[in-house]
């Protein structure tokens, strides 16, 4: 038995304490199962594993009990000890504890309790991983020796697994994604990593691809299941494992060789568009590797040995589904995926036979497309086919994308493409027939292969337009998309009358939609000179069917049809915006090189024709018929995806004459079809007339369509917004009737407050931003005036009647009240230089009815919040133009306002029957303060950006003061309760740590009151769960806390009453701020739970705190020692102390170095204690 | 569907004066509706329409602002709902009488004396302790289609 090694004094093993401690642990692990009395089980449980070395009576448990939940407790035991113990564990006694592991897995080897084997081994794997950084090569060398013969050299099955189970827990352990935690910096973890990866890891692979190699003739000669069939599989797991290690060696070849660099570099770009979106993870081991996995015929072995499994899954004990198979599988999927600097610079060479001999094998799954599929719907099973597509799915992120094609011609006279396209008809045809059907497979499998469509597609949009695809290619692309199509409207036609009420997935269901179709775009653009057409005659045949059956049949279906091909048509023409102004697809530009005439060009034909059909919802009678609100849902949505592309591009503003000289004649031929394309619903095109039509519809749908809330809120989120986005539109549009009609409806018609409320506010914002088109500043100057004007006229008469009290609350009033709100909130979201006076104007007016607007309305809180957010928005535009006077009247109201805001609220208790009325009315709470939080947010940044002509001290106005004075009237009413929704917390401490930092001199200034709120608030902020908010409270105290201490070294007073002890008249002592933030803080940092990143923060801010109470420190410091009653303990708790405050050469100024350097210090200072100190 | 049938049926229940119409979908979560005669204060709204391609209906799930009930409804989007004139309005507390009523300074100086003390029990002792402790107390009276009570609290008075 060993010793515990630092316990000098530990008596000899005594036998019966351990009986009795292995009994206590045996009964508490039953009546947990039995469900009797379990918390003082676990509480047995838990003494044990807090126990100070408890190692003794956990070996004895793990070698004694007979019951194995005991021996599994006792093994976590162990680790959580040591762990916590590792610091003061003697060398020979922690190598010692991972021999014991170790010697324990494989003296049980076969046990049948699996689950105990695998925790010992993990723990032993954990320990090995903590010592990793101290033991010396030699005592890893005699670890791994003995692993490797168990895994190579013994032959017998069940010591194999041990060996095999253990390197698995390793490799787990010791990659960062899966490692667990231990209380050690992440830098830790790091070097573990590094260290596995350079020296072992490869080693680990060739042992286990031994252990396989060794048994796998066996298994091939048998036709039964034997045992060897289990290490086998073991094996090839941990090699999948081993692979799907995120090799590093990879980054620096690519930094390293220039090379790579070119060669790579594509592929690097790539993964990360690929982050989410595919299950396909590159494997980059790097050159080193390529003796092991490329040069050794080792992947040859594999195809053999499963070719070999495929012919015995009719015999016993095998199975398409067996664990053999299925490892064998996943690793020749993850083969596949293997590229980088493993590869020699052959230009690919060598990558591409290796890929043509890994296809050789896998072609077999997936070939002849129907015999599978047909064979899978007679009940095979799928995971072969699955784990084909998944293979070419990977050999299409790595390769090339005319190497991929390339890849199947030297097997059979066609490309890969082809295969491709065939199998996904298949599969498309195969869904077909089972549209009812949920999630099958072959959804998934339809899934896999779009993404390999996309990730081929991808590369060849990536590398330029030099690799265009074969003519093969091509047709296999349009073949495709013609049965997707065809399987599209399929869909769409059976589903016309199904009456879903999926509500919640809706959204989920159009984003997972919306993907679909862009892969499926790709690959219409990938033959769009066959598709582009192909869209338009299926078009027009949609449209002359709706004309023929008018007044005869039901157009439903056909409705639902037009619906599909438009969103088709929209994505395959353009893409999503993404707030940034799209192209025209890359893939459209380049062909039709042979069109000259811009009439004729494909696309201006289909959008010609979505755009006339649109056009013919402004007939009342055809729009009765035909145009239900779903379909000019899609209409709305094709114009604003097509209009963002293709209506006024920037693009043809440019002369493209510059550099044409150079072109040659192909190019030049290109060029002229692009600019046919681009200009002709150009600004001096169509493109007028055409953006005319878009209006018009707009207008129609605002008004023609009441309450159809999505068609109207994609009108005015998509269309319109788009539209204004854009300068050169926006100057077209205001000199059109049909932009000034929507104007004028909307600024003063009641007709359009029936729209929805956020609506309208979006369309006053369009509107406003539409101003800047105006030729002058005057001119957009007066039509903010002349847009809004009858507005707050409105509001003003309102806000000026004698019994407005009285009818204030009337429905009608309200809805006319918050209506207008919501719009005058949306023209000031519009503020631009350029229309800043008008909005001002606009917001100076008003601010009068909104204060009364405030009283009159203080129970009605949706009102409330309206009226707060108008100010915050209108003062977010404003305040940074304001002159001084302006800025003088502009805070004046702001404060007015939140201390009627503040009167209203305080000490208000409301209360209600029902719980969802009681927390809306919470909710709302907070998004009011927030909102205030904002408001002062945004007087702040007067201070930073000011464009004001004088200062604003002239007016005797001090942005800080009010801020400060603000919180002070906003922080009484944020109770701990509102302080659990995150976003308000955030907003809360990030602007008191940004006043802090930026005025600490202005908290010395403050009233005894609002100090001590500021530092409960710190103090909350402290020991708040929520890393961010702890990390800006420390950022503030660390600013209090210096600015006290630099002014106190300049003689002056700091914060002065604040951080001063004094004792209160009745003999209470009150403590100054700092010393108890000093207290508090060191205590948090010694005893209590909190996340490592703080340690730099925390670091920050202890450093000032410690350097302005140097004397309360020492205390602290003593009596900390004091407390510690072992002598071990309290040396070196002494020691870490001492170079906590004196190593590193750590001065008492407060600079950048010196903060640097106490970091440091408390980085090894809390490495060193914490272990000890949070135990005892 | 009997969506229409509700809507009616409400109307008809609804004293003329207290309530106004207005196109259901312009009524926003917050807002208030009659449902099933009751004053509501809508918690949900969700949109649908009756088939792809038929027009939009508002699903509103609401509680009946006196009695805290849950009431729900359906109603084409394009069509008038009732909307309650909710009132609120701060009287001060002068007087609590034994047998559970107020008495209530009106604007006018005379007083209200025909509301009982609410049900709620964080209220009722909000309201019977500051009282006794002899503080200045404000209350707010919800009132909406002939239906009064107790809503809110506030003390006016120096600590």
């Amino acid at each position: 038995m060993h010793q515990a090694g630092y316990n000098q004094n530990c008596a000899p093993p005594d036998m019966a304490k351990l009986q009795a401690t292995m009994r206590a642990i045996e009964l508490a692990c039953s009546s947990i199962q039995m469900h009797a009395n379990p918390s003082a089980a676990e509480a047995t449980i838990l003494s044990l594993n807090q126990s100070p070395q408890p190692y003794q009576a956990c070996q004895f448990i793990l070698e004694n009990s007979q019951l194995a939940n005991a021996r599994f407790l006792a093994a976590g035991a162990i680790r959580d000890a040591a762990i916590r113990e590792w610091a003061f564990l003697e060398a020979d006694y922690k190598k010692s504890l991972i021999r014991f592991c170790w010697l324990f897995i494989m003296k049980h080897a076969g046990s049948p309790e699996g689950y105990v084997q695998s925790k010992v081994a993990s723990v032993a794997a954990q320990l090995l991983k903590r010592g990793w950084l101290d033991f010396t090569v030699a005592e890893k060398e005699a670890i791994f020796l003995e692993v490797k013969q168990a895994v190579t050299g013994s032959h017998i099955v069940d010591v194999q697994l041990v060996g095999i189970n253990f390197l698995e827990s390793l490799v787990s352990e010791f990659s960062p994604s899966t490692s667990t935690a231990m209380g050690l910096p992440r830098e830790f973890h790091e070097q573990c990593r590094t260290s596995l990866e350079m020296d072992y890891i490869k080693e680990f692979y060739c042992w286990a691809q031994y252990a396989a190699l060794n048994v796998s003739h066996r298994i091939t000669g048998s036709d039964t299941a034997i045992p060897e069939v289990k290490v086998c599989s073991a094996a090839l797991r941990l090699m999948l494992q081993i692979l799907n290690w995120d090799f590093r060696a990879k980054k620096k070849a690519v930094e390293s060789s220039k090379r790579g660099l070119d060669v790579y570099c594509g592929e690097i770009k790539q993964e990360s568009n690929f982050l989410g979106r595919s299950e396909c993870i590159l494997v980059q081991p790097g050159s080193s590797w390529c003796d092991v996995l490329i040069s050794s015929g080792h992947v040859g072995w594999l195809l053999n040995l499963y070719g070999a499994l495929r012919k015995k899954f009719s015999c016993e004990g095998y199975w398409i589904d067996c664990p053999l198979a299925v490892s064998a599988r996943k690793l020749i999927v993850q083969f596949c995926s293997i590229t980088g600097t493993i590869f020699p610079s052959d230009s690919g060479y060598m990558h591409g036979q290796y890929l043509v001999q890994l296809l050789s094998g896998i072609i077999q799954w997936i070939e002849p497309p129907d015999a599978v599929l047909k064979a899978i719907e007679c009940g095979r099973s799928e995971s072969e086919l699955l784990d084909g597509c998944r293979a070419l799915l990977s050999m299409a992120t790595v390769s090339k994308p005319l190497v991929f094609d390339q890849l199947l011609k030297s097997l059979r006279p066609y490309g890969t493409l082809t295969l491709l396209s065939v199998l996904m008809s298949e599969v498309i045809k195969c869904l077909m027939e089972n549209l009812s059907e949920e999630e099958t497979w072959s959804w998934v499998a339809r899934d896999i292969l779009l993404d390999t469509w996309t990730a081929f597609l991808m590369h060849l949009d990536g590398s330029g337009h030099n690799d265009m695809l074969p003519a093969e290619g091509i047709s296999a692309a349009s073949n495709l998309f013609a049965i997707i199509v065809q399987s599209e409207l399929k869909a769409a036609s059976t589903s016309a009358f199904s009456d879903e009420n999926e509500y919640d997935n809706l959204h989920a269901s159009i984003a997972a939609m919306d993907e679909r179709l862009s892969s499926y775009a790709l690959i219409a653009r990938a033959a769009s000179s066959a598709t582009i057409p192909f869209l338009t005659t299926l078009f027009s045949e949609c449209v002359t069917r709706l004309h023929q059956g008018r007044g005869t049949s039901d157009p439903t279906e056909t409705l639902e049809e037009l619906y599909s091909l438009l969103l088709i048509a929209g994505h395959v023409l353009a893409d999503e915006g993404q707030g940034e102004t799209p192209l025209v697809p890359k893939d459209i530009q380049a062909q039709f090189t042979d069109v000259v005439d811009a009439d004729k060009h494909p696309v201006v034909i289909l959008s010609g024709s979505i755009i006339r059909f649109a056009e013919q919802s402004l007939d009342p009678e055809m729009r009765t018929s035909f145009f239900s609100p779903r379909l000019m849902e899609a209409v709305i949505w094709f114009l604003a995806r097509w209009s963002s592309t293709y209506l006024m591009p920037p693009e043809e503003n440019k002369g493209n004459k510059s550099g044409c000289e150079n072109y040659s004649n192909a190019q030049l031929r290109s060029e002229h079809s692009k600019n046919a394309l681009l200009s002709f619903f150009g600004e001096y095109n169509q493109g007028k007339l055409v953006l005319d039509i878009i209006i018009r519809i707009s207008l129609t749908t605002l008004v023609s369509y009441p309450g159809e809330k999505d068609l109207q809120g994609l009108t005015c989120y998509q269309l319109l917004h788009g539209l204004v986005r854009r300068k050169n539109v926006i100057a077209h549009l205001v000199s059109l009737d049909s932009w000034r009609d929507l104007a004028n409806v909307f600024a003063n018609e009641r007709g359009l407050f029936s729209l929805n409320a956020t609506h309208q506010r979006s369309l006053a914002e369009t509107l406003a931003l539409s101003a800047s088109g105006m030729k002058t500043s005057e001119a957009s100057n007066e039509y903010i005036k002349s847009l809004t004007s009858h507005m707050t006229a409105n509001l003003v008469a309102l806000s000026c009647k004698n019994d407005f009290k009285n009818i204030a609350q009337q429905p009608d009033i309200l809805l006319l009240v918050s209506c207008l709100l919501e719009r005058l909130r949306g023209v000031a979201s519009a503020s631009e230089p350029r229309i800043q006076k008008a909005i001002y104007e606009m917001g100076f007016t008003v601010m009068n009815p909104i204060l009364i607007f405030l009283e009159a309305y203080k129970h009605e809180s949706v009102v409330v919040y309206l009226l707060l957010k108008f100010v915050v928005h209108w003062v977010d535009g404003q305040i940074i133009y304001l002159e001084a006077r302006e800025t003088a009247a502009a805070v004046d109201f702001c404060m007015r306002l939140l201390r009627l805001y503040s009167s209203h609220n305080i000490g208000k208790i409301s209360v209600s029957l029902s719980n969802s009325l009681r927390s809306e009315a919470d909710t709302e709470r907070y998004k009011d303060l927030r909102a205030l939080l904002q408001l002062l947010a945004n007087l702040c940044s007067k201070d930073l950006v000011d464009f004001a002509s004088e200062p604003l001290e002239a007016y005797g106005v001090s942005i800080s003061q009010v801020v400060f004075m603000g919180l002070h009237i906003v922080t009484p009413l944020i109770t701990s309760e509102l302080l659990k929704y995150p976003k308000l917390c955030h907003s809360y401490f990030s602007l008191l740590s940004h006043m802090l930092e930026v005025y600490p001199e202005i908290v010395a200034q403050l009233n005894n009151e609002a100090f001590v709120h500021i530092a409960e608030t710190l103090d909350f902020g402290l020991h708040h769960q929520d890393g961010e908010v702890v990390d800006l409270s420390l950022r503030a105290l660390k600013a209090l806390a210096s600015y006290h201490y630099k002014e106190k070294g300049m003689g002056k007073v700091g914060l002065g009453s604040h951080a001063t002890s004094y004792k209160h008249p009745g003999g209470k002592v009150q403590e100054g701020v700092l010393s108890r933030f000093l207290c508090s803080l060191l205590h948090l940092l010694l005893f209590e739970d909190y996340s490592n990143d703080l340690v730099s923060s925390a670091a920050d801010a202890l450093f000032p705190l410690v350097l302005c109470e140097q004397s309360v420190y020492q205390n602290l410091v003593n009596e900390l020692l004091e407390r510690q009653a072992n002598q071990m303990f309290r040396l070196r708790l002494t020691n870490a102390l001492q170079s906590l405050t004196n190593s590193n050469n750590l001065s008492t100024t407060l600079d950048r170095v010196n903060f640097q350097r106490f970091r440091k210090n408390l980085h090894s200072f809390l490495i060193e204690v914490r272990g000890f100190l949070q135990t005892i | 569907m009997s969506d229409e049938e509700h809507h009616f049926e409400s109307k008809a229940d609804a004293g003329a004066s207290k309530t106004y119409p207005q196109q259901a979908g312009t009524i926003r979560k917050n807002g208030y509706t009659v449902i099933k005669g009751r004053p509501c204060k809508v918690v949900e709204v969700s949109t649908s329409k009756t088939g792809k391609h038929g027009h939009a209906k508002c699903h509103f799930v609401a509680i009946d602002i006196f009695t805290g009930k849950k009431l729900e409804d359906i109603v084409p989007s394009s069509h008038n709902c009732d909307v309650p004139h909710v009132n609120r309005t701060d009287y001060q507390l002068i007087d609590i009488s034994e047998d559970g009523f107020v008495s209530l300074l009106t604007d006018n100086g005379s007083t209200k004396d025909d509301l009982r003390l609410p049900t709620d029990e964080n209220l009722l002792t909000q309201i019977k302790e500051g009282f006794a402790e002899g503080k200045d107390l404000v209350v707010s009276v919800m009132s909406a289609m002939g239906e009064e009570q107790i809503c809110a609290l506030k003390d006016i008075g120096p600590k």
